[in-house]
Order: structure tokens, then C-alpha cells, then sequence
């Protein structure tokens, strides 16, 4: 196999798991439907974009965006986790107080298409519509990005935050805090009525969650090496809900397999549909691209009926030391 | 000034366009407890229903019969087949907004390969211009007024007088007191969703006609708007989705004339955001977007 | 929280003039209470006199629309449940409101508050950190479970248990935040009769531990061998209040809502 191929599917695999552990932590653990995952995604990749850009004077100047630190790595994943962390908070403050939860969900629906409309609209500020392109990978001033061995470095520090994402959230989730989230979940006013503040509760979970997409933000765009409005239009945010309603809401490995299910397995399957020529011309142009979302949305109807609680539910906590 | 006259004269079409679409979404919501995030889609469904019709030449009032027509079926059929399952099975709200969600996905990326992604206008000679002042309308823009008004009055009269309309209402305020006093809570919503879908369908073509041209991606624009004016009148709230409307309607033109016309929706959700800030169960509503109490 | 010699003599929780009106209706028009400590307090009357909505403003749930509230010398008027419940003042509820995705033990154990692990710092800190709290809030839990006869259902989802048990869980749940008052609406409500009986013995031991009760309950019968006082309510007021047999002489309160 192409190690090209390989390191290509292992980091986005990487890429995807990430971000369905921190929606798990959203969604399937203390139940908040946030619809506008993808934009604290975005936000972290642009972080990580300006801050390992040189000034956009350079390379022409061709395209105009703010900051152009020219940092190495770790800092523009450093960045664009916090980047992430940082929009959590007006979001949050807005949106996770006062509102009924359908009513939250809706607000964060919207913000992702208008945050997605602003951005393409406000040409000097992240690229405009075009977007940022030419972002240099970590370490590219010390390893060509395009050889082989590079592959497997990227590979490699992409593993490493897969495993410290996965302690982080596997920490939070199996704790008696996220015991206090998950009753929350259950039934919001009980758990006010014993003690938990869900306002608080909502907001951290909100806050680490962005962290954490923000992290998986910069590392797809030190990989792709260009980010744009297209590329984080709100439908984004549905893929990996389906991710964790398929694989398990709730529980970790669930959210690790739904991301290797649903994004990772729809995009293999419909680039190896891509590469025969004649199912590529099947059908009007983009046919195979709009089935996908077709079938990504029968997915969750299906799911959701049949087995909401997904391929790999929610565990049963049981304590040692209990009756026989 | 001059700038801000023409703009009120375009606000009141937008309101009329907005109007139509958010009294109906804001009833499916009232009395079903739906959020229908796919109106949108149905919208733009219609719109480029009226298109193909209007290509092979039939007349865009014509095509917006038909767009109202083909609302009503299809947001009929949406509740039987899949909204009203759901909800019977017991699906929280939130499950039944992700529904409402892939169901508006599915709908968008149906279109899609029929109907591609560039942008498509109606064939229609909008009429010489009226002028009153600085406000300078097209005849077309002055019968979508005008339909707006006949269709708030229809439903003003439908909500009030007629058997149906209080059905309604008593089904909205409590629908298992509704049942057990024997109202006919399946027939009531049927209608809802019927009524309701034409006037979804017919919004869509009307918002269609108004723009220059349109596209799929509109569908999401249409939404924001619509539940700008909805929850800003007070969600399930007819009579404020009306209010809602204008206001939406109004302040979207002159916020248009006054910076640049690609950000309406951008200021609608800056209304919609402020709304839930300040005051989240909107203009006219008792219950709305609260968090359920007790 | 004071521990304060003269404690037994003033009133734990003092309600004054409380109104909760909400879409033109007055559900709780002007009430007014004392609750004595270490005593059950029952709170009577018909079919929407506003019973549950005045519990509910008490715990905080809701607000009140005016008036005030004093608990422990405190004014905790403004203050969201979660606060009133960390100064334990603690609720259940007339609807069953268990967590039903967790176990029956883990729905004792999310409601402990001394728990070193229940925050983002502590859960981030590892098992390590909160073990021992951990292990502590197991035994305290699981002592609860079976003095209330629940141990073999420890490890269930509490969404599966029955009415009855659902109830005790509940209490249990109270319990364990070591409540100085705790707020019952309807305990009984659809339970089997023989865990009513049950449920009757438990308070009167919580009480000889020198818990404080108030409870809304409408089996008179029950009211008469559990409460030390009685506070009538109907139409949002209170109509009169003192012990059961001094209510029943007054003829009002009979015709009110009283039958036999």
C-alpha cells in the first residue's frame, strides 16, 4: 500500500476521531446538541493557520489575512486549541443559559451558516471566499513535506494527539464529573435540585470540547495546507453527529468508531467509487458526493429509529464490591 | 435619505415574502411542537418547481398555484411518514430537530444533481414601476403585497372564526385536553401541515420572484430569516410571526441600503441573537424559547 | 448552616407572603409559612391549590414571583436550586425523576457533594485523585441502599426500576446531600401500598434523627400519623394550619377540602 494513501487515511482518521470525541463529550455525554461544532473546528484551523503563516505580504501577496506569525510547531496547534476554547466562551454565554435545549441547538445551527457567510464575506480578515492557502506544515522548514518520512512524522504527532485527546475525554467522561454531566443529561432539572449548576457544567463541557476541536482544526489544516469557507459549510457539523449517533452516543469507542464508520468510511467508499471512471460518470456531475449526504441522513433516520443508542452504547457503570 | 425611503419600499415587500413563510413555520411549531428546520428546503423545492413550469412557459402566478400545491402535499406527507412516527415514538424535541435536520440534507441533496448548483431566475417581466414618492415598486413587488395581506387576513379569519382555527389553537394550548374533548387531533394536524405547506410552497416561489435569482444554497438563507421573525414575534405565535415579519423585513432593507445587501442574514441573526439574549420568548409569546420549567 | 444553643427553638425555614403568578394565574397567592425543625410538616389541600408550585418556588426551581424566603437565618430568596440544595435544602419530586440512564447506585453517588472528582480539575487529575472520595461515597451509598432494602438493584438502570422504588431512590438521592430540610411533594404518590408503609417508617426514623420534612401529600391518613403540623392550602392561600385534629374542628377547612 501507498504510504501516502496510509498516512493520508491514518491522520484524517485521526483528525475525525478527535473531533468525535469532543462532540461525544458535547452531545452524547451531557447532551448538548451543539450544531455548530465545525465552525470551533474551523476557528482552530485558522488559529493554526495565521500563526505558522508568514505576514501576507509574502508569496506575492496574493492573499490578505491577519496575523502571520511564522511559529513553529507546537504553537500553532497550541493556538488553534485555544483558538477553539476561546469562541466557546461569548457562544456559550449567549446561547447555554436561559434557552430550552431545542432552542439552543437551533441558535448554534445558525451561527455556523452565518459565522461561514461572514467569513467568506470579509475578504482582508481570513482570506475571503479563497480562503488561506499555503500554510506551511509543521517542521517544513526542517523536512520537506513531500517525502516519505514526513508521512510518517505527521502520522506520528497526530497519534500523539489522538492519545492525549482520548485521555483527556476518557478522564472527564469515566469520573464522578462526568457522572454530575451525564445526569444533567438526564433530566437537567433533577440535577439542579441535588446540587450540579448545569449552566456551569454546560459551559466548561462547551469550552473543553472547542479546545479540543480547535486542536483537530489545526491539525487537519498543517495537513492540507489550505483552509476556506467551503470546506467548513454547516452540513459538516451533521457528519459527525451521525458519527456518534451510529457509533455510540456516549461512549468513547463508540465515538471512535462512528468516526471511522461514517466520515472515514463514507469518504474511502466514495473515493473508491471516484476512481472508477465509470461509476464516476454515473449520473449528473456531484452525483456521488450529494448521494453521500443523502445516505448520511438515511443513516441517522435509520439509526435513530431502529437504535438510537448506537452500534456501541453507553456502558453500564457497575462497582465492584456490589451484592451477589 | 432618498436611499432609506426606497429601502422601506423594499422593505415591505421583504416583509410580505417573510410574512407568508413565518406564519406558517410558526404554526407547524405552535401546534405540532416542530421545529421543521426543512422548510427551507420545501421552499426552494417549490421555487424550482414554479422554474421548470415557468421554463415551459406557463405563467410564474400559475407556477406559485402549483409551488403552494406541492408545499402542502409534501409538508403533509413529511408529517405522516416521518415527523409524526417520530413523535410518536416518543423522540425528545431535540432527536426530532436532528430529524428535521437530515430530512433537510436528504431534501437539498435530492435537488442537487436534478437541478445543479448554479444559480437559476425566473422568466418574468416584473411590470413597469409605480412610484409613490421616493418608493418606487414593480407591479409584481405590489402583488406580492398585496397577496401577503389577503393570506394574513385568511389566516386571521381562519384562526378565529372557523371551527378548524379553533381546533387549532385548542390543539396548540394543550393538545391531550384538546383530544379528550374530542377534537379530531390527527384531522387537526393533518390541516396544520396542509395549510401550512402550501403556504411554505407558495413562500418560496414568492421569495424566488423576489430575489434576482436563486439557487439551492438559498434554502438556508430563507430559514434564518424565517426563525428570525418567528422567534423574535414569539415562537408559535401567528400574529407575531406577522410582527416579526415586518420587523424582520424592515430592518434587513434599511441595514441593506444602509451597508451592503450580502449581509440581510447576517443582521437577521443578529436580531434573532438578541432576541434570545434579552428577551427569548419574543415579542408576543407566554412560553416559547424558555427553558421548561418544573 | 449555624449551629446556633436556641437552634431547636427558631424556625428552620421561614416563607413570607410568597406570590407565583405566571400567564395571569395565581398559583400561589400570599403564603406564608414556618417550618419548625426537626419536625414533618404537612401541606394539604384540594387539587391545584398550588402546593407543588409553592415546593417548587421553596427549592428554587421556580421563582417567586414576590416575597421572601429565609432558611437557617439565610435569605436565600434569590438563589437558583442548585445553590439552595448545596445549602441543603433538597427536593424530590411528584413526578418520578430519577436519572435513568445511571444506576440505581450511581444516582446516590452523583449526589454527593464532597466529592473531589466531581469537577473538571479533579476528573482531569485521574483516579488517584478521587479514589478515596470515591470508595467512601460507595460504602455511605450502598449503607443507604440497604437500610432502605434496595442493594440487590444496585447496579440497574434507574429508568427500569418500578413507581415505588423510583420513589425510594429518590429519597435516597436526597439523603445523601445529608439534608437539614428536605421538601417531599406526593412521596407517595402511586406507590404500592406496602411500600407506602415502608416509606411511612423511614421518614418517622429520619425524623426521630432529627430531620427536618415538609411533604405535600394527599392520603389524609397517612398525614395524620406522619405530621407533627398541618398547613391547608386552596386557591393559592393558606386556609389554616396546626395539627389535624385542630383542623378538623374547623368547620371552613372541613368543608373546604376535609372529608372525613
Amino acid at each position: 500500500m501507498n504510504t501516502y494513501y496510509a498516512a493520508n487515511l491514518l491522520i484524517y482518521a485521526g483528525i475525525d476521531i478527535i473531533a468525535c470525541l469532543a462532540l461525544n463529550l458535547q452531545f452524547g455525554v451531557s447532551g448538548i446538541v451543539n450544531f455548530s461544532f465545525i465552525v470551533f473546528q474551523a476557528v482552530g484551523a485558522y488559529a493554526a493557520a495565521v500563526l505558522s503563516l508568514p505576514p501576507d505580504t509574502a508569496n506575492g501577496g496574493f492573499q490578505h489575512y491577519v496575523g502571520g506569525f511564522q511559529l513553529p510547531f507546537p504553537f500553532p496547534w497550541i493556538g488553534g486549541a485555544i483558538a477553539g476554547g476561546l469562541l466557546a466562551i461569548p457562544v456559550g454565554f449567549v446561547v447555554l443559559r436561559k434557552l430550552r435545549s431545542d432552542y439552543q441547538a437551533i441558535a448554534l445551527l445558525v451561527l455556523s451558516v452565518i459565522a461561514n457567510t461572514v467569513i467568506t464575506n470579509a475578504d482582508k480578515f481570513l482570506g475571503g471566499a479563497a480562503g488561506l492557502a499555503l500554510v506551511p506544515p509543521p517542521f517544513s522548514d526542517r523536512i520537506d513535506p513531500n517525502t516519505e518520512s514526513y508521512q510518517y512524522l505527521y502520522v506520528g504527532i497526530t497519534i500523539v494527539a489522538v492519545v492525549v485527546a482520548f485521555a483527556v475525554v476518557n478522564r472527564v467522561v469515566n469520573s464522578p464529573y462526568g457522572r454530575s454531566l451525564r445526569a444533567m443529561r438526564e433530566r437537567e432539572i433533577a440535577a439542579a435540585a441535588i446540587g450540579k449548576n448545569p449552566v456551569n457544567l454546560k459551559m466548561t463541557i462547551f469550552i473543553v470540547g472547542g479546545v479540543i476541536a480547535g486542536l483537530s482544526g489545526a491539525i487537519l489544516v498543517g495537513f492540507i495546507q489550505l483552509w476556506a469557507p467551503s470546506v467548513w459549510l454547516y452540513p459538516e457539523t451533521i457528519i459527525l453527529f451521525a458519527a456518534i449517533i451510529v457509533g455510540g452516543r456516549g461512549n468513547n469507542i463508540g465515538a471512535i468508531l462512528g468516526a471511522l464508520l461514517v466520515p472515514v468510511g463514507f469518504e474511502e467508499v466514495t473515493r473508491l467509487l471516484n476512481s472508477n471512471p465509470n461509476i464516476a460518470n454515473l449520473g449528473p456531475p456531484n452525483f456521488i458526493s450529494a448521494l453521500q449526504w443523502v445516505l448520511i441522513g438515511l443513516l441517522i433516520l435509520g439509526f435513530l429509529w431502529f437504535r438510537p443508542q448506537g452500534v456501541r452504547p453507553e456502558p453500564r457503570r457497575v462497582f465492584e464490591g456490589g451484592p451477589e | 435619505m432618498n436611499l432609506f425611503i426606497a429601502a422601506f419600499g423594499f422593505g415591505l415587500v421583504s416583509m410580505s415574502v417573510i410574512a407568508i413563510a413565518a406564519v406558517g413555520f410558526t404554526m407547524q411549531f405552535g401546534i405540532t411542537n416542530m421545529i421543521n428546520l426543512a422548510y427551507g428546503e420545501v421552499m426552494i423545492s417549490s421555487a424550482y418547481l414554479a422554474y421548470y413550469l415557468n421554463k415551459a412557459g406557463i405563467s410564474i402566478w400559475i407556477g406559485m398555484v402549483a409551488g403552494a400545491l406541492f408545499g402542502a402535499v409534501f409538508s403533509f406527507l413529511l408529517n405522516r411518514v416521518v415527523y409524526g412516527p417520530f413523535m410518536r415514538k416518543g423522540t425528545a424535541n431535540l432527536g426530532m430537530v436532528i430529524v428535521s435536520l437530515a430530512i433537510s440534507l436528504m431534501i437539498s441533496n435530492l435537488l442537487l444533481p436534478i437541478v445543479g448548483y448554479y444559480s437559476v431566475s425566473y422568466q418574468e417581466n416584473a411590470g413597469r414601476l409605480i412610484r409613490l414618492g421616493s418608493i418606487a415598486l414593480t407591479r409584481d413587488q405590489i402583488i406580492v403585497i398585496a397577496i401577503a395581506v389577503v393570506l394574513m387576513l385568511g389566516i386571521h379569519a381562519l384562526l378565529t372564526y372557523s371551527r378548524l382555527g379553533k381546533a387549532m389553537r385548542a390543539t396548540a394550548a394543550n393538545p391531550t385536553l384538546a383530544r379528550n374533548c374530542g377534537i379530531p387531533t390527527q384531522r387537526v394536524i393533518d390541516s396544520v401541515w396542509l395549510i401550512t405547506g402550501a403556504l411554505c410552497g407558495l413562500a418560496g416561489v414568492v421569495a424566488a420572484l423576489n430575489d434576482d435569482s436563486f439557487a439551492i444554497a438559498n434554502g438556508s438563507a430563507f430559514l434564518i430569516t424565517i426563525l428570525a421573525a418567528a422567534v423574535l414575534g414569539g415562537a408559535g405565535q401567528p400574529y407575531g410571526a406577522m410582527i416579526g415579519a415586518v420587523l424582520i423585513g424592515l430592518i434587513t432593507e434599511l441595514s441593506a441600503a444602509a451597508w451592503s445587501p450580502e449581509y440581510k442574514e447576517v443582521v437577521a441573526f443578529g436580531i434573532l441573537v438578541l432576541v434570545m439574549v434579552l428577551r427569548p420568548q419574543g415579542l408576543l409569546a407566554k412560553r416559547g424559547a424558555l427553558a421548561a420549567a418544573g | 448552616m449555624s449551629s446556633h444553643p436556641t437552634d431547636a427553638a427558631r424556625p428552620m425555614l421561614v416563607a413570607t407572603d410568597i406570590h407565583r403568578h405566571f400567564e395571569g394565574m395565581r398559583a400561589v397567592d400570599g403564603v406564608s409559612l414556618e417550618v419548625a425543625p426537626g419536625k414533618i410538616t404537612g401541606l394539604i389541600g384540594p387539587n391545584g391549590a398550588g402546593k407543588s408550585t409553592f415546593m417548587a418556588v421553596l427549592a428554587g426551581t421556580l421563582p417567586a414571583t414576590s416575597g421572601t424566603i429565609v432558611f437557617e437565618g439565610e435569605d436565600i430568596t434569590h438563589f437558583p436550586a442548585h445553590q439552595r440544595a448545596r445549602r441543603r435544602l433538597v427536593r424530590t419530586f411528584q413526578l418520578p425523576s430519577e436519572f435513568a440512564q445511571l444506576t440505581v447506585l450511581e444516582n446516590l453517588l452523583v449526589a454527593a457533594p464532597t466529592n473531589r472528582g466531581d469537577s473538571l480539575f479533579g476528573a482531569l487529575m485521574g483516579k488517584g485523585y478521587w479514589g478515596a472520595d470515591e470508595r467512601r461515597l460507595i460504602d455511605e451509598a450502598r449503607g443507604l441502599l440497604k437500610r432502605f432494602g434496595m442493594s440487590a438493584k444496585e447496579s440497574d438502570y434507574a429508568g427500569t426500576m418500578s413507581g415505588g422504588q423510583k420513589r425510594l431512590v429518590e429519597i435516597m438521592r436526597a439523603l445523601m446531600l445529608h439534608p437539614r430540610l428536605l421538601l417531599l411533594d406526593e412521596p407517595m404518590s402511586g406507590v404500592h401500598p406496602k411500600i407506602v408503609e415502608e416509606i411511612q417508617y423511614y421518614l418517622q426514623d429520619l425524623r426521630a434523627e432529627g430531620l427536618t420534612i415538609l411533604m405535600v401529600e394527599h392520603e389524609l391518613h397517612m398525614v395524620e400519623r406522619l405530621c407533627d403540623t398541618v398547613v391547608v392550602m386552596a386557591q393559592g392561600k393558606v386556609i389554616g394550619s396546626g395539627t389535624m385534629s385542630s383542623l378538623r374542628r374547623q368547620q371552613e377547612i372541613v368543608d373546604a377540602y376535609l372529608v372525613g
